[in-house]
């Protein structure tokens, strides 16, 4: 599903983000990204949607090498990622509706299919009643679940999270991720990138750490074992 | 391999379409975002007018221009075969004299056909149309001198022959002077040709300029909705997807500018007309001015409408290109 092959990343200017970076995550699975702040947790996820290409080394996603893939076909490999960000990068002028539909309108998906399958999304993120709502009138745990219900309207089989409850307090927070961990019992692969050790550490699930842009840990975290990076 | 995974997923979604349905579906979804560009042009009014207007007042002039040169083409074409020289004879002429001379006239070959004005004709003519009426009776003498119109055959009606025919019949001792109403439609056609090349050339560089005018509001149109391009970029969104409503905008601008331009060659038109009555009356002529057909004004629009795509075609590909997702 996702597979990074010595992967590194120097930016212009000579800044080394990733290095040497070895990991796979299987269909399916669920796990998270933890570093400090700096630690190339956003990068990593660049790499995945293509928004920045890796300095050497290989990115495989739902099959395909990203390195082979050429501008005009970015799109349809985004199509097949989920993504969810800390500032939700809703469209301010559109209501919550037109928002989570995007990713259909786009697709060239009918009327009616859009409206059922982004009322199905909706519900899955508990935010029915806000469905003729423009993004300004709701509170930030809402609007992080309608970019949520966004990323997962068209049925990605990966979803990729960058600081999802960066904003958020920890109830708020909790909620998100019992979110996240529904779509993964539907099938879908789950990484979310996060600082928030406290958050990792009452779940138990895989989690790969980051420091200085190497993976320095793969596996589980257990009990408050990186407590004290925060 | 994504592509094709795209379109398995669009036939499980709709499995029972058929073809027409599917283009009417396709149809519609165009139509309604047409419709919806229509609507983004209402969100920045200003912008949006200041462009209709460049773009119709920058057609307007060489549509002008067009219509003066088929107006112009129009009389040379109604005058060439009917050109017609007028002889004023010497006011000593006898009324004699003048019927021999008519007589010699005909007999030329070059000459189609002859009328003779005898100056007393030419003043209860004068007297009718001229509006002094009665104050003419009180001239002793007649001022006007007999006139002969000769129409030229139809061969020597052309610029070429008619002037070396005026050139002999100014010859023949009777007559004083002669005028040949060629003369004046020799020098429109030369003016209309200048006018035709003009034409060309202001149409290309307005066309040029209005083409970079609208690629530069479409622009502006574009880092405007930067982050929604962003945004869309980041779910999936081609490049084609994102340029279609700008394309439309273009189109529109085309529309719109092209209706401007119609208008204002339409009210031009009215505005010589009326300055042309009073000219055309004094010529007693029947002749009146033609504005733009129906079908120069479809020709106009489309023309419009191809220069707002083009303008906004080069705009998109070079700036939604360069808008790039960011994660923060
Ligand atoms: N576009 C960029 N150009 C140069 N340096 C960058 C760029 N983006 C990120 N960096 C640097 O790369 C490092 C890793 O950043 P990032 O991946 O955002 O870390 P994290 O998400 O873990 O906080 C940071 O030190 C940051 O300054
Ligand atoms: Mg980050």
């Amino acid at each position: 599903m996702i597979r990074f092959n010595q992967v590194n990343k120097t930016y212009p200017g000579g800044f080394v983000a990733l290095n040497n970076v070895n990991f796979s995550l299987a269909a399916g699975e669920m796990a998270f990204l933890t570093g400090h702040s700096g630690a190339g947790k956003s990068t990593l996820l660049k790499l995945m949607s293509l928004m920045e290409k890796p300095t050497s080394g290989s990115v495989h996603i739902n099959g395909v090498n990203l390195s082979s893939v050429s501008y005009s076909q970015v799109p349809f490999v985004r199509r097949g990622i989920g993504m969810i960000f800390q500032n939700h990068n809703l469209l301010m002028d559109r209501t919550v509706f037109d928002n989570v539909a995007l990713p259909l309108v786009i697709e060239g998906f009918g009327h009616k299919e859009t409206k059922k399958r982004v009322e199905a999304a909706l519900e899955k993120v508990h935010l029915t009643s806000k469905i003729r709502c423009y993004p300004h009138m709701l509170s930030g745990g809402e609007q992080q679940r309608v970019g949520i219900a966004r990323a997962i309207v068209n049925k990605p089989p990966i979803l990729l999270a960058d600081e999802p409850t960066g904003n958020l307090d920890p109830k708020l927070s909790l909620e998100i991720i019992k979110l996240f961990e529904e779509f993964n019992d539907l099938g879908v692969a789950v990484l979310i990138a996060t600082h928030d050790l406290g958050l990792i550490a009452r779940l138990k699930y895989r989690t790969l750490t980051l420091k200085q842009g190497a993976m320095i840990n793969d596996g589980l975290v257990e009990g408050l074992q990186g407590g004290s990076d925060e | 391999m994504n592509k094709q995974r795209e379109t398995t997923k669009n036939h499980s979604s709709r499995p029972h379409t058929n073809v027409a349905a599917k283009l009417l579906a396709y149809f519609i979804r165009h139509l309604q975002q047409g419709i919806g560009s229509l609507g983004d042009l209402w969100r920045t009014p200003f912008t949006s007018v200041m462009t209709i207007l460049v773009l119709g007042i920058s057609l307007t002039l060489p549509a002008t221009l067009h219509v003066f040169v088929k107006n112009a083409q129009s009389i040379s074409q109604q005058w060439e075969s009917a050109s017609e020289i007028s002889l004023f004879l010497k006011l000593s002429t006898s009324e004699k004299a003048a019927e021999n001379l008519v007589k010699r006239l005909s007999l030329y070959p070059e000459v189609a056909s002859v009328k003779y004005i005898s100056a007393k004709t030419a003043m209860e003519e004068f007297k009718t149309t001229s509006g002094f009426g009665q104050a003419l009776d009180y001239l002793s003498t007649n001022p006007l001198p007999a006139t002969v119109l000769v129409i030229p055959t139809k061969h020597s009606s052309q610029p070429q022959a008619a002037e070396e025919l005026l050139q002999k019949l100014t010859n023949e001792r009777e007559v004083e002077q002669g005028k040949l109403d060629l003369e004046w439609l020799t020098r429109l056609a030369a003016i209309t040709t200048l006018i035709e090349d003009i034409v060309v050339g202001i149409a290309l560089l307005l066309c040029a300029s209005v083409v970079l005018i609208i690629g530069n509001t479409i622009r502006l149109a574009i880092l405007n909705q930067r982050d929604a391009i962003a945004v869309m970029k980041l779910v999936g969104a081609t490049d084609s997807f994102i340029q279609r409503p700008f394309l439309y905008a273009g189109a529109w601008y085309g529309v719109l500018g092209g209706m401007v331009a119609i208008l204002c060659v339409t009210a031009l038109v009215h505005y010589f007309s009326y300055s042309l009555v009073a000219l055309t009356d004094l010529y007693q002529s029947n002749f009146s001015l033609i504005g733009l057909s129906g079908g120069e004004m479809l020709w106009l629009l489309l023309f419009a409408i191809v220069l707002g795509l083009s303008g906004s075609y080069i705009s998109v590909r070079k700036h939604i290109r360069a808008i790039e997702p960011t994660a923060e």
